[in-house]
């Protein structure tokens, strides 16, 4: 039972149900903040440092599961990668995301930036880059989540989570395995 | 029946067509990269992929450099805190006209100081004495240009009897086993002396830079060693114990928490010693050749002591980063501050930061 399930419940009415896993547990409580404010569709957020989640009957059907990792601490991805274990497969067609913050900084190696990419590129999953310092780059990164939200809870015509998935998967350059100089 | 069927063709050209277009796509730009050479492989590639440090790299033979280099140089260049750079290649450099270029170099100064610059008591009265010269033996490859080192020294206007002359700014440029597939592709009037380390006045470094910027049309630019070049250092150092003792290994480490905690880290030499070498031998099992050090070993060796760390302090350093190494052979800053404290190993020190200036350098 420690696995989390994306079918095991039925769905509610007009609502979609998001988890955001952060070891930090910092970005997770401003976006929290912004993706209640939707007004079109009644958004649940649940907040986890990481998984496995304790048993709990009462949490609603998760439509969305977000890994966010901090590049600039190397604990933030292993405690992702770590969490990686407890979610069922069937969160991998289109369910789960990884957003990844202060990509830009200097100090992060890139070996680091491509290591996260390899692994969002083996998982099939998106891998969104945000800014989370300054308010409009919360309000982005929210936004951009509601939109995929929005597709796994079923809530766009025409339109699955596996569907979209297909089109926003991460993709890895064909060079990145190559050292610049021998 | 019919209908579907027309549907079904009408739908396969359009796959067709996507499909030829992103072979074109790829031919393209196979072309275009294979067309301007090795330099368009880092400007047309991502920035993700082209700043890439080697993962495998060559434990450097037990190179006694003080055979090689005048024993003066060598003790300028040890037991100072240098500052680093990185630079283009140099346009038209010739390293025979050395003589001209300190002259030059010099009367640049003393115009730029007299331009007009606020009066400083004292100063002003002191010229400027700018001297080139070439430090032979440093390199280790065939290709590598030879070390430029530049010094000012000043003397007063008024010099008493022996009254020596004080150095006020010395920097020297250098590179140490660079990559000949990137020295054979530059055109052939550059010289490529990527790293730039200097020590002095901030306002005699911009004076020096904005010169050779003029005079050799090259760009300079701050070098920040980053974390994977540290934790090279880290296993380089510790690898070079047999050769010269590296008394203690000693990280200093910066934890995001609050308040903001800075963690020194201290090892002991022979501790650290015997860490790295059951490391090699766990991976040499797999057949690596003798000499090459691979990144997967020198990640193990951190995991090693951070976990260590970790079981004495419940404070896992993953979590904050590595912002400076020192050992009895060196130390290096997170900033770009490196400090050669030994003559031995300075070339495998040196090696690694020629690869990060030429890596970080844009092209």
């Amino acid at each position: 039972m420690s696995l989390l399930k994306p079918f095991s419940k039925l769905p509610g009415l007009n609502t979609a149900s998001i988890l955001l896993v952060e070891d930090e547990e910092q970005f997770q409580q401003s976006l929290a903040d912004v993706l209640v404010k939707e007004t079109n569709v009644t958004v649940t957020v649940r907040l986890a440092k990481s998984l496995p989640l304790p048993m709990d009957e009462s949490r609603p059907r998760i439509d969305l599961v977000v890994f966010i990792i901090n590049l600039t601490s190397e604990l933030s991805f292993q405690s992702a990668e770590a969490s990686l274990k407890y979610l069922d497969p069937g969160y991998f067609l289109g369910k789960a995301c990884f957003m990844v913050t202060n990509a830009r900084k200097a100090s992060v190696p890139t070996e680091r930036v491509d290591a996260v990419r390899k692994l969002a590129t083996l998982l099939h999953c998106p891998l969104l880059f945000a800014e989370d310092q300054t308010s409009e780059g919360v309000i982005g990164a929210a936004e951009r989540l509601l939109t995929i939200l929005k597709v796994s809870a079923g809530l766009v015509p025409m339109t699955t989570a596996l569907y979209l998935s297909n089109l926003t998967r991460c993709t890895l350059p064909p060079d990145i395995d190559q050292p610049s100089f021998d | 029946m019919e209908r579907t069927e027309e549907s079904l063709t009408s739908r396969t050209p359009l796959h067709s067509v996507v499909g030829q277009r992103r072979s074109k796509n790829r031919s393209y730009h196979q072309s275009y990269r294979s067309c301007l050479g090795v330099a368009s492989r880092l400007g047309l590639t991502p920035a993700v992929t082209a700043r890439r440090l080697n993962t495998n790299r060559k434990a450097s033979k037990p190179h006694n450099i003080a055979e090689k280099v005048n024993p003066e140089y060598l003790a300028l260049l040890v037991k100072t805190e240098w500052q680093l750079s990185y630079v283009t290649p140099l346009y038209q450099f010739r390293h025979t006209q050395l003589k001209s270029y300190a002259r030059q170099l010099s009367a640049f100064i003393v115009a730029e100081r007299q331009q007009g610059l606020a009066v400083e008591v004292g100063t002003l009265q002191n010229s400027f004495k700018v001297s080139l010269s070439v430090v032979e033996g440093m390199s280790e490859a065939d290709d590598d240009p030879e070390t430029v080192l530049i010094q000012i020294h000043s003397k007063s206007l008024f010099p008493r009897q022996d009254e020596p002359q004080k150095l006020v700014w010395s920097g020297w440029l250098t590179c140490i086993n660079g990559s000949p597939e990137y020295l054979n592709s530059l055109p052939k009037d550059f010289t490529c002396l990527p790293l730039f380390c200097y020590k002095g006045a901030e306002n005699l470094s911009s004076l020096v830079k904005s010169w050779f910027q003029r005079i050799f049309d090259c760009c300079f630019g701050p070098l920040e060693i980053n974390h994977t070049s540290l934790q090279w250092l880290v296993a380089l150092w510790t690898n070079c114990h047999t050769e010269a003792t590296i008394k203690h290994l000693k990280m200093l480490w910066t934890v995001p928490s609050t308040p903001p905690l800075q963690v020194t880290y201290t090892v002991e030499a022979q501790d650290a010693w015997e860490l790295w070498s059951s490391v090699r031998r766990a991976s040499r099992g797999r057949g690596d050749e003798a000499g090459w050090i691979d990144m997967g070993e020198v990640t193990s060796f951190m995991q090693a002591i951070k976990s260590h760390f970790y079981r004495h302090f419940k404070l896992d350093l993953s979590a904050g980063a590595l912002t400076q190494v020192s050992t009895a052979l060196g130390s290096a800053k997170f900033s770009g501050r490196i400090k050669i404290s030994s003559s031995r190993c300075v070339s495998t020190t040196l090696n690694l930061l020629t690869e990060c200036a030429l890596l970080k350098m844009p092209i």
